[in-house]
């Protein structure tokens, strides 16, 4: 009872150590290890960087560049479809019909993701409706070549991570009110600059937050793009599954799991910095400092 | 097809049940699943359980339990069972061997079990991980209904644990509205794949029956771990098909087919009746066994260690194997279950595409068995290496 | 602290409309069903101190938004220095606002809220730094400059908002419920503030509030508003002593209201309590027309009731049922023998000395008695409270 705030704390915290510090832990553990045998998974008697050595094969790096173009190119393309939408949601849209629109961005995740996934494979298949109806109306002659496609994963992408970019997203604009962007056209401010100075500027934790929401799951994602990419879709998370699920080799998998997450959060890390260095003219052409009075 | 004979998988199989097969059956998702039962077999090792209950033909517990594949048993003989001989039957469902294993590894005896069904080259594997009980074949009889061919398979060469459920086999289906030629064997297969349907094949997502492809087409043994062999495999695979390949794919028989999104598709033989059935064109797809030799694999009924209710697990096994039953299962989910004399009943059942689910005992004796072995993680190599080249 | 700047702005405008000068003609906006601002005419003159006071739904933000051009008129026109801004956004016009929230950008330090107008209008930097500074200065808040927005107390933020639209010089300056949030003793200090800034500066200011008392202190000119209609536009002194209405006369200032009909000499009105002489009745009724005289509290006399009755008074005699201290004034409420309540304020220097439950007399002088119409809405049993007003300043 001396510490209630301490006791508050403890199922947040158990929470972290349950299913984030112990599993991460254990992972980094395994990809030390080796594994023993045919069908052994792990084991961590002997420890080795060589599991590291091993999944640095040019094969990693290959698939490597496949994922991270899957993973910029759908994170940049959501934000693009999103950031229209979320304006119109928050800014144009009475506030008592947003709910409903809300309602309808996540209606699609009721559905199992694998179903919406294949769902889309046979619109886009070659002789589905899609192809069947561009070909009766005249649009397109032949069939619709798009499945196993680079597209056909973007618009995979698209519709799966698309909500989890409107909802971060709609929050920050949201916040952002009315009020402050009345002030900016009243202070002489067109929409455009209205935007860019303090509808984006303020709106940025929200937008940092969508990018991150669709950029790393989509990172481990490999169900979105083998169904609709085929061959073209293939992602690391593939290979992780495959070392745990198929080879049996827990110490490899792990250090490719390892080896992910690090890429993943030095693409962020990058990514940050650029943003950053990009921004520093903008920021030093509003930055205003009066100093002490003369 | 008769009225008063419904075939439920082949006739009027909805879109959602193929994709619920597809979700459940030799797992597409299972790569979920295994990473999450990382953490709970982290903290354990697998230990020998040996005090589990044997079934001595005593009176029937009121409840059984199976573990199984999705999708993977006929509803009427679950109920019949129950309502001739009692036990309720609770059905939990796993989408890969592994899961299983992991799922049995964890529990350490006490996962409440009584019925599994692995798939027969991890037999092996889990005898020797004590998760698995001895059969008391007393109690199951109707074992005499098996086709001996299906029976003393190289991972149970007694049956001592576990007696065929189903089996299948590897072939490869093709357009023939596209390829005008005929092909007939795994290097016809190799050749169609970069000429006529090149950018339009699709193979198996399986290190195995990938490479399979190479051995069996020259005339390579399955089970290798020759260096030389494996190198000369990678070379081809990897710089000579894969740039060909659209998509890896297990079951093409739930899209690719009705879809006619594939030319020529590498398929067990269940998927591809689904397929052409479901796709209402069975004159352009043309069905071709394996050859000169390919694979069979076999799932199996098998009883949990520390199964709780053994004598109603011995009972249910006994119950499926009658010719009856065994009919309906095969009906159910187009496999076959390897019964005696169960090509005649089928036929007089009048079920369709039968030629996907019989084969003569010259082309059974072309089927190889898989194995686990020291070049599983070379295979998964090649596989992962395969994706990458065909992906660039 | 205060820095002679010129913020005068010679912008287009006509002879009969210099610049500053807001008219608005006939304007109507709907929402739905309801009008919220009903065929308004309205003219502020150039340099004028006008405040649009009544309660919340009247039409008076509406009102302002439409100058602003956050809203568009559905009808009528309105012009700002001698020119029509229908369609005109608001970026695009001469005006600045002061928000109620202040609606300053948490993003920014107090001096680029305050440059941020400049900026849109691509000042010169070394201009922006100037004007900047020269801004913060007459708002006293030159040593804030490089805080951040979020920083500082409401009145500070009041103040950066007063500054970021002044720098703008605007020829009208929008403001609008400006001091709601602020606590009362601050307010009081911003309502001088403001006015001395208003008469130095000579910007058009339309203020807009509910605060009766923020209106009367600040205003040249007061428009009270009541479903989006002027009910009376004159200067404080008249609005107080002389309200064309019953709800003008309710709403600025307390009253006790005590209903009858005219007499048929038609200077008094019959009542409960007698016939009530007045000194201002309503032009539009005649003898025998339902009517309510109107009393202020603060001319509402208590004696006991032994004392004899003042000369040159009427009034009639109760029970004291409540009392209360408000600094420099006392408040009593008595419950007259005929029924009714009448409220009672007096100096706390010149307080009769009463309690509670002396029989007590009430009395007032003719002159302080208006009659108006008895408009059923405004009508209590006895006085009325200003309607809607949260604030009780008398």
């Amino acid at each position: 009872m001396r510490s209630p705030r301490f006791a508050l704390a403890i199922p947040a915290w158990a929470w972290l150590v349950l299913f984030f510090v112990v599993p991460v832990g254990y992972v980094i553990w395994f990809s030390f290890g080796y594994k023993p045998g045919i069908f052994g998974t792990h084991a961590n008697d002997v420890l080795s960087f060589d599991r590291y050595v091993e999944a640095l094969s040019p094969t990693f790096f290959q698939t490597f560049l496949n994922t991270l173009w899957v993973g910029l190119a759908g994170t940049a393309l959501c934000l693009l479809i999103a950031f229209p939408v979320v304006y119109w949601m928050a800014v144009k849209v009475s506030p008592s019909k947003r709910g409903l629109l809300i309602a309808l961005v996540m209606i699609p995740f009721w559905t199992n993701f694998l179903v919406r996934t294949i769902g889309w494979q046979v619109i886009l298949a070659p002789e589905g409706w899609l192809s069947t109806g561009l070909n009766t109306i005249g649009v397109l002659d032949g069939p619709l070549e798009i499945l196993y496609t680079r597209t056909a994963v973007l618009i995979g992408v698209v519709y799966n991570y698309l909500p989890l970019m409107i909802l971060p997203l709609f929050v920050a604009f949201d916040r952002v009110g009315a009020p402050l962007r009345e002030a900016s056209k009243d202070l002489g401010a067109g929409p455009i600059a209205t935007l860019a100075r303090v509808t984006i500027p303020l709106a940025r934790p929200g937008i940092i937050a969508g990018v991150l929401l669709v950029f790393i799951p989509l990172m481990g994602d490999y169900i979105t793009a083998t169904v609709l990419g085929g061959a073209k879709g293939n992602m690391v998370g593939q290979l992780v599954a495959s070392q745990f699920q198929t080879a049996q080799n827990w110490a490899l998998g792990s250090a490719m799991a390892v080896l992910l997450m690090l890429v993943i959060a030095l693409s962020v890390a990058i990514g940050a910095v650029i943003l950053w260095i990009l921004s520093l003219p903008f920021r030093s052409a509003h930055r205003l400092v009066l100093g002490p009075e003369s | 097809m008769t009225a008063d004979t419904p075939i439920r998988i082949l006739a009027n199989a909805s879109a959602s049940r193929i994709i619920g097969r597809e979700l459940t059956r030799r797992g597409f998702l299972s790569a979920a699943v295994a990473v999450g039962a990382v953490g709970a077999l982290a903290a354990c090792t697998p230990t020998s359980t040996g005090g589990s209950p044997q079934a001595s033909g005593g009176p029937l517990e009121n409840k059984l339990s199976i573990y199984t594949w999705g999708e993977y048993d006929a509803p009427e003989v679950m109920s019949a069972f129950t309502s001739e001989l009692g036990p309720q039957i609770v059905i939990d469902s796993f989408s890969s061997n592994e899961e299983l294993i992991s799922k049995l590894v964890a529990a350490k005896g006490t996962s409440g079990y009584d019925i599994v069904v692995p798939t027969g080259t991890f037999i092996p594997q889990m005898v020797e991980n004590g998760l698995l009980t001895k059969l008391n074949r007393d109690l199951i009889p109707n074992i005499e209904h098996m086709d001996s061919a299906f029976l003393g398979r190289d991972w149970d060469p007694n049956n001592d644990y576990s007696i065929c459920k189903a089996w299948g086999t590897t072939g490869f289906v093709y357009d023939k509205s596209v390829i005008t030629r005929e092909l007939k064997t795994w290097n016809d297969f190799l050749d169609a794949a970069q000429n006529e349907a090149s950018g339009k094949t699709s193979v198996l997502d399986d290190p195995g029956d990938i490479t399979g492809i190479y051995f069996w087409a020259n005339g390579i043994d399955w089970d290798t771990t020759d260096a030389g062999n494996l190198d000369a495999a990678e070379e081809y695979l990897v710089n000579t098909l894969a740039p060909h390949l659209a998509a890896f794919d297990s079951y093409p028989g739930g899209q690719s087919i009705p879809q006619a999104t594939m030319t020529l598709m590498q398929v067990w033989n269940g998927d591809a009746r689904i397929g052409i059935l479901e796709g209402g064109e069975p004159d352009r797809w043309q069905w071709v066994l394996g050859a000169p030799v390919t694979e069979i694999w076999m799932d199996n009924w098998a009883i949990a260690a520390g199964a709780p209710n053994p004598e109603a697990a011995h009972a249910f096994i006994n119950y499926v194997l009658t010719p009856e039953n065994s009919l309906a299962e095969l009906d159910y989910i187009g496999y076959h279950t390897g019964g005696t004399d169960i090509e005649q009943a089928a036929n007089d059942a009048g079920f369709e595409m039968l030629d996907l689910v019989f084969f003569t005992p010259e082309q059974i004796a072309t089927m190889r068995t898989g194995k686990v072995t020291e070049a599983q993680g070379r295979l998964v190599d090649i596989w992962n290496k395969m994706k990458a080249a065909a992906g660039a | 602290m205060t820095t002679q700047v010129t913020l005068a702005a010679g912008k287009s405008s006509t002879p009969t409309e210099p610049s500053g000068t807001v008219v608005l003609d006939g304007v109507t906006r709907r929402f739905g069903e309801t009008k919220a601002v009903d065929n308004l005419s309205l003219r502020v003159e150039a340099g004028e101190f006008l405040s649009l006071l009544g309660p919340s739904g009247c039409g008076k933000t509406t009102t302002l938004r439409m100058l602003a051009g956050f809203e568009h008129p559905d009808g009528g026109d309105i012009r700002i220095s001698g020119t029509s801004v229908l369609g005109v956004p608001p970026y695009k016009r001469d005006v600045n606002t002061v928000f109620q929230a202040y609606a300053l950008f948490p993003h920014m330090s107090v001096a680029e809220n305050v440059a941020y107008g400049l900026r849109q209008k691509r000042v010169p930097r070394a201009e922006v730094r100037v004007r900047v500074a020269e801004a913060l200065e007459l708002v006293q808040m030159r040593s804030f400059a490089d805080r951040k927005s979020t920083q500082l107390s409401g009145g500070q933020q009041q103040r950066i908002a007063l500054a970021r639209a002044l720098v703008n010089k605007p020829s009208v300056l929008l403001l609008d419920e400006p001091l709601g949030a602020l606590d009362r003793q601050l307010r009081e200090e911003m309502q001088l503030e403001l006015k001395l800034l208003q008469s130095q500066l000579g910007i058009t200011f339309v203020f807009v509030t509910h605060d009766q008392g923020e209106a009367l202190s600040m205003s040249d000119r007061i428009a009270v508003m009541r479903e989006g209609r002027i009910e009376q536009l004159a200067d404080a002194d008249t609005i107080y002593a002389r309200p064309d209405s019953a709800y003008v006369a309710a709403f600025i200032g307390q009253q006790n209201f005590v209903v009858g009909t005219l007499t048929s000499s038609g200077d008094a009105v019959d009542t409960t309590i007698g016939a009530l002489k007045a000194a201002r009745i309503d032009s539009g009724l005649i003898s025998g027309d339902a009517a309510q005289a109107a009393i202020r509290p603060e001319f509402v006399r208590i004696t006991p009731a032994a004392e004899p009755k003042p000369t040159g008074t009427q009034g009639a005699d109760g029970t004291l049922i409540g009392l209360a201290h408000l600094g420099e004034s006392m408040q009593y409420l008595v419950q007259l023998d005929a029924g009714q309540s009448i409220l009672s304020r007096r100096p706390t220097a010149d307080a009769p000395s009463v309690s509670v439950g002396d029989a007590v007399r009430v009395s007032w002088k003719p002159e302080h008695v208006q009659v108006f119409p008895a408009d059923g809405a405004e009508v209590a049993a006895g006085f009325v409270r200003p309607p809607k007003t949260t604030h009780s300043h008398n």
